[in-house]
């Protein structure tokens, strides 16, 4: 009983990892756009088609398939960054719902024009089962778990300590301030973007491998798992929404085995409303930008 | 602890009205209204589908103009309450086969009810956490029409849900077939307009753009602008309660898929593009909408693509949507004159 | 200036797209006596893989028929209309096809939800409608005497399936513990409630209920839960898509070849089964038709469609291919394309299907078997064809 708790638990943190290394790239993204990005998901999915566009044709290794998967999105992302965010920036709430909400409809049909509409089959990834500690996991997963503490730490360094930062924490606490200041607030933006989508592409093609599935619409799951994340975990705040990941991750786990898999979705959003009642500015503060 | 609304929206300053009297909205919106009432002479019944289904949205797209466009909350739950009101008046027609008018009402009624408990608790949210909130009610009420089997047998939904009919006694008369349907949705998207009319130019009206402008200001001046929020908040949910009523009725079916963030999105499109904050603006989008996901229905592939492209043509080019045209159309219609 | 002319292009490309939702030219009905027939299936969306081949299998059809002089003398031609799985977008294309394009009859949909919202329409309009892969019982329970004259299904019901399954699984392989695991649409949750009503008869208990949403990619929870619960076998009603997703990840928990998948997801073709071929070993399933049918028809069509689409064919393909063919036939037996003769061909019918004989009963339904099958050594193996009279509700 109590290790079968254990093994939900476990199996919480890998889910809870997929969504974090996705939702610390929206939550910067928004720290600096303060808009909700309602395409984030897509790069996740971009990432994924990427990765196995390159092994289904070209027979790629896997760790080849994922830089490509990352640089391809990356590459979207900054079309879209000059295009369509830094528009946004300053822009009125609506506008960057709909806008984000363009984008979204684009790429995930424009994908699906392209490749057709069918699920197609991820061959490729660490999927031998290891046992540790008793709990079968396939190699994969535990990859995912340690990118995700890597991306986490070294987000945590390289806002702390780079001049990029420091620039970043600067734009998201301070916008008139910084063309004081001398920094180039739409570059800002566009970089932050570039690596939020680059962070999301990173979990899509990560995760591949133990999903199988590759499709145009995945993206969307996965924007309204880490929609209810950034808020529970305050706005721009990357420690929060860390925490706030795993927590989901692992709340999902045990209302799937507990009470029956087809609650899992609707945890997110429960979750985020409860704790909105109880603590309207969400579970850490959003005022501890970054 | 409400936070001070953004400097800028997306909606537009009032339109320009005629610089002489010579206003001509008045007969052209007359004129529409008398083509409205002959369209099925020289229109097939798909291109009536199609206005009907434009008139259906124009309801919850009015409420959500009401809370949008003059009293500045944006939410994304109006197909929580869409749904909620077609499942009402499903659950009311088949169970005890009411009339039509009682379905109607009651989805309306209903809806309004259960938005207060939903709003006092959200409107303390500030905008973004209000947004996720909202679309927080519409993932939930799906979730609840799935598994709530034993009330809304779940995805298996509601079918045969009857024609709408009406008993006044000893007469009765049932809405059959598309071109009837088709009046009595213009009937009550015309009662609609103008309930939202009336409400905009009334003293309340205004009050509710005094809180869309600055909010700390109004309520320096007296207005209570939480109960203000409150009453437009359940007032939106209401008509698009009564949207999703027709709706049900229209379809025959209700299924859980009526709670979709697609059609939250679908009336945010629609009043945003035909103008915010005014009425006809809301009308025109409606129309546009419908029209344009109809026409592309020719390249099925392309249409949701071409739909992306136009979200984001709507954002860079017509923030304040289609209103101000339309306002520049009159202008120079004065202007020659 | 730039700004100027990109607006102005955006307005008048909205307004042409505008003005071609009105004009109808491009469809007026035309007098040469082609027969159109419309089809709706869900051409995007979580759907879309069932739409295209539904699609294709319809168009091979045509193709051949065309090819052997058409009906009486008349080409067929098919229209696609896209119902994205939803009742609305399915109403909306069905409207479309009948007032715009003017077709005489309609085959569609995949989902059941959309089917029995476009029922009402096509009554109303007198068009015919010819159910090719929809299977709750309460399309056929409200069509011919029922109600809906205009509507036929082509299409075994989810009535007989559950049993067939349950039966074999109790019978064969004394299993009485299940959990189940299938798919949270109307589909899935229709076909564990006939499930349910059979438990009784083969004192058989469902000791897990979970539902997934189309396009979920995370069963571990799930599969650890029924790993330790003691069941003996997963009752999946599902999706074709995620079938390789759970035999991944059966194999992962550890019960791959311990406890077996029993019901319908697409468990018999090959690329399913190359996917994690120790869970899918022992599947049982209950399928209108599959790839591996044994019947010179059936070879055929599983030959030709390879041939011209570099894809095997899955049950959607095959049963538009057929239905449109049953169309064929009936017009021609009609002599017309007269829609009231049609219908009338279409009661009286006696179709040499790829399965056998088909007929339609009172309520518009065809009599068709359940074919059920057994995964043994990576490959379907037949063991046996079930048809069941319908207990229609008074």
């Amino acid at each position: 009983m109590f290790y079968t708790i254990i093994e939900q638990v476990v199996n919480g943190i890998v889910s809870g990892s997929v969504y974090a290394i996705v939702a610390v790239g929206m939550t910067m993204v928004f720290g600096v756009l303060r808009a909700i990005n309602f395409a984030h998901g897509e790069y996740y999915m971009l990432g994924t088609f990427g990765a196995w566009f390159a092994i289904e044709y070209f027979d790629l290794p896997y760790p080849v398939a994922v830089v490509i998967g990352v640089v391809a999105t990356a590459v979207i992302a900054v079309v879209v960054g000059n295009f369509v965010m830094q528009r946004i920036v300053g822009a009125p709430a609506e506008a960057g719902v709909l806008a984000t909400l363009g984008v979204a409809l684009i790429l995930q049909n424009t994908v699906i024009l392209v490749f057709g509409g069918s699920y197609k089959f991820f061959s490729g990834g660490y999927i031998e089962p290891v046992t540790l500690f008793g709990f079968t996991l396939a190699e994969q997963r535990i990859l995912i778990i340690i990118v995700s503490l890597i991306v986490f730490v070294g987000l945590e360094l390289m806002v702390t300590y780079s001049r990029m930062g420091k620039a970043m924490r600067a734009v998201s606490q301070n916008i008139e301030c910084c063309a004081v200041v001398g920094i180039d607030v739409r570059h800002i933006a566009l970089w932050t973007f570039i690596l939020g989508a680059g962070l999301a592409a990173l979990s899509g093609v990560l995760t591949a491998p133990v999903n199988v599935s590759v499709y145009g619409g995945m993206g969307e799951l996965i924007t309204f798992k880490t929609l209810p994340i950034i808020i529970m975990g305050g706005l721009g705040n990357v420690r929060g929404t860390f925490v706030a990941a795993m927590i989901l991750g692992i709340a999902e786990s045990l209302v799937a085995t507990y009470v029956g898999l087809q609650f899992r979705d609707t945890v997110g959003f429960a979750t985020l409303m409860l704790v909105l009642m109880w603590r309207p500015h969400g579970l850490f503060s959003a005022q501890a930008r970054f | 602890m409400t936070e001070i609304v953004r400097d800028q929206t997306m909606a537009p300053a009032e339109l320009p009205v005629a610089a002489t009297g010579r206003d001509f909205r008045v007969p052209f919106g007359l004129a529409l209204v008398a083509l409205a009432c002959v369209a099925p002479l020289f229109l097939g019944n798909y291109p009536l589908h199609a206005i009907i289904i434009a008139l259906i949205f124009l309801l919850p797209a009015h409420g959500l103009n009401l809370l949008l466009g003059y009293t500045g909350l944006l939410s994304l739950a109006q197909a929580a309450f869409f749904g909620i009101g077609a499942y009402t008046s499903a659950l009311l027609a088949v169970h005890f086969g009411t009339p039509f008018y009682l379905n109607f009402l009651a989805a309306g009624l209903v809806t309004g009810a259960i938005a207060a408990p939903l709003g006092i608790p959200a409107l303390r949210l500030r905008a973004t956490s209000f947004v996720m909130c909202t679309l927080g009610f519409v993932i939930i009420g799906q979730a609840i029409a799935k598994n709530w089997i034993s009330l809304t047998r779940g995805d298996m939904g509601l079918a045969g849900i009857p024609k709408p009919y009406f008993a006044l006694g000893p007469a009765s008369f049932t809405v059959s077939g598309t071109v009837a349907f088709y009046y009595l949705t213009l009937v009550i998207a015309a009662l609609a307009t103008l309930a939202v009319y009336l409400i905009v130019r009334s003293p309340a009206g205004r009050n509710m753009i005094a809180i869309r402008e600055n909010e700390t200001l109004a309520e320096s001046v007296g207005i209570p602008t939480w109960h203000y929020k409150l009453v437009v908040f359940m007032i939106s949910a209401a008509f698009a309660g009564l949207g999703g009523s027709l709706y049900a009725h229209y379809l025959t079916v209700v299924s859980p898929l009526t709670f979709q963030m697609y059609y939250s999105t679908t009336m945010l499109i629609i009043v945003l593009g035909g103008g915010a904050g005014t009425i006809s603006g809301v009308i025109f989008g409606s129309l546009l909408f419908v029209g344009l996901t109809e026409a592309l229905r020719v390249a099925p592939e392309l249409r949701m693509i071409a739909y992306g492209f136009f979200l984001l043509g709507l954002v860079f080019w017509f923030p304040s949507g289609f209103a101000p045209l339309i306002g520049r159309f009159w202008s120079f219609l004065e202007k020659r004159k | 200036m730039t700004i100027e002319l990109s607006r102005r292009g955006f307005c008048m490309g909205t307004a042409l797209i505008g003005l071609q939702a009105v004009s109808s030219s491009a469809f007026a009905r035309t007098e040469d006596g082609t027969v159109k027939l419309g089809l709706v299936a869900p051409m995007s969306g979580p759907n879309a893989r069932y739409g295209a081949f539904s699609l294709r299998g319809a168009q091979m059809a045509a193709k051949e028929i065309n090819g052997a002089g058409g009906i009486g003398g008349r080409k067929i031609n098919v229209l696609a209309g896209d119902s994205q799985g939803t009742p609305v977008e399915g109403v909306s294309a069905t409207r479309r096809l009948i007032d715009q394009d003017q077709v005489d009859f309609i085959i569609g949909d995949v989902s059941s939800s959309v089917t029995l919202a476009m029922q009402p329409v096509v009554e109303d309009a007198g068009v015919l409608l010819l159910n090719a892969a929809s299977s709750n019982p309460k399309i056929t329970y409200k069509a011919g005497v029922g109600g809906f004259k205009w509507t036929y299904r082509n299409y075994p019901t989810d009535e007989n399936r559950a049993l067939i399954v349950l039966q074999y699984a109790a019978e064969k392989k004394g299993f009485t513990k299940y959990a189940v695991l299938s798919v949270d649409s109307d589909y899935g949750r229709a076909a564990i409630e006939f499930t349910k009503k059979y438990l009784p008869r083969f004192k058989s208990q469902i000791l897990t209920e979970d539902y997934y949403k189309e396009g979920e990619v995370d069963f571990r929870s799930v599969l650890s839960k029924i790993r330790d619960s003691g069941a003996q076998a997963i009752i999946m009603y599902g999706n074709a898509d995620s079938t390789p997703i759970v035999g991944r990840q059966m194999m992962e928990v550890g019960i791959a070849g311990k406890i077996p998948l029993i019901g319908n997801a697409e468990f018999n073709t090959e690329k399913t089964i190359k996917a994690a071929p120790k869970a899918l070993e022992g599947a049982i399933e209950a399928a209108a038709w599959l790839p591996a049918y044994e019947s010179e028809k059936s070879k055929a069509f599983v030959d030709k469609f390879t041939a011209e689409f570099r894809e095997a064919p899955n049950n959607h393909a095959y049963v538009h291919w057929e239905t449109t063919h049953l169309l064929a036939k009936a017009i021609e037996q009609a002599q017309s394309i007269d829609r009231e003769k049609v219908r009338t061909a279409l009661s009286k019918i006696h179709y040499a299907s790829a399965v056998g004989e088909v007929t339609f009963d009172d309520h518009n339904q065809a009599r068709l078997p359940m074919i059920l099958l057994e995964i043994e050594n990576g490959k379907p193996a037949i063991k046996g064809a079930h048809s069941a009279e319908i207990d229609y509700p008074k």
